[in-house]
């Protein structure tokens, strides 16, 4: 067994699976139709906000695997990456490879803007605007569909460089650095 | 040929996601019949203003009329009305006659 290195802190984990529990709960209650699972929707939605107002702050000020300087590329060293994968000659990431680094700010940005706007509607200004709600229901499906894009990118990139990523995401900790990988 | 398959079961999980989500109905559920016999949104707009609301949006839903507006006391209300009669319709109701 080759040696592991601690590449996710735990408070962007925790961060990480609250999330994950807080979007599933915004779907599952959205789906009920009952009085309590609409006020338990605008309660998680909350909470789901407060996890990425977290997670954006630890970007700038975390440890270095969490910061968005460590892992956000350029546009044409993402582009090169994505034809490596095509290619099937990709390089493996200790972080978040230049793809997932954009999944990353995708999710939160989507996760913000679905947050933010469902607060919106229920404010008194905006409470049964139509535009309000229809926007809320269109920034809620990008983000669901975008996580389901998450995990797909997650499984294949497990598969092809033969590591857990959900395990590291879990224990915080990676097989050590090979030759050829970028760190 | 693990990659393709792979590739291959991500776009029919992207096409099944992109499937219009057959929706429910919602807080309630109206028996009214044909649109015929319904009273327009307009009359319950008006009933509800004299009320003192704020009606701010009428759609159709479970067969029930609802309302998106502000009570008499300012407060944000999502209520349901029968189209035959203009009835509040409790929010959990199932087919409710009116």
């Amino acid at each position: 067994m080759s040696a592991e290195v601690r590449v996710w802190d735990p408070l962007l984990r925790i961060a990480h699976w609250t999330l994950v529990a807080s979007i599933l709960a915004t779907w599952i209650t959205a789906e009920l139709k009952l009085d309590a699972a609409k006020r338990a929707h605008e309660w998680v939605g909350y909470a789901a906000l407060a996890v990425v107002t977290l997670r954006l702050a630890w970007g700038w000020i975390g440890p270095r695997y969490a910061r968005f300087s460590q892992f956000v590329r350029s546009p044409a060293r993402t582009l090169a990456y994505a034809r490596a994968v095509i290619a099937s000659a990709e390089p493996r990431y200790i972080g978040h490879n230049p793809l997932g680094g954009w999944m990353v700010v995708a999710l939160l940005a989507s996760a913000a803007a679905a947050g933010l706007s469902g607060w919106l509607s229920v404010t008194d200004r905006f409470w049964g605007v139509e535009w309000v709600q229809e926007l809320h229901e269109a920034l809620a499906n990008t983000l669901y569909l975008l996580v389901g894009l998450h995990v797909a990118g997650v499984v294949f990139t497990s598969l092809c460089h033969r590591e857990n990523l959900v395990r590291a995401m879990l224990t915080g900790r990676k097989p050590a650095p090979g030759p050829g990988d970028v760190d | 040929m693990k990659r393709r398959a792979f590739s291959v079961a991500l776009a029919l999980s992207a096409a099944l996601l992109l499937l219009p989500a057959a929706h429910a109905t919602g807080l309630a559920t109206c028996d009214s019949g044909s649109r015929d016999g319904w009273q327009t949104q307009e009359k319950l707009t008006a009933m509800l203003k004299e009320k003192g609301w704020q009606v701010r949006r009428i759609k159709e839903d479970g067969g029930c009329y609802e309302v998106y507006g502000l009570n008499e006391k300012g407060e944000r209300v999502e209520a349901y009305f029968h189209p035959r009669t203009l009835a509040p319709v409790p929010t959990g109701a199932k087919d409710h006659k009116g």
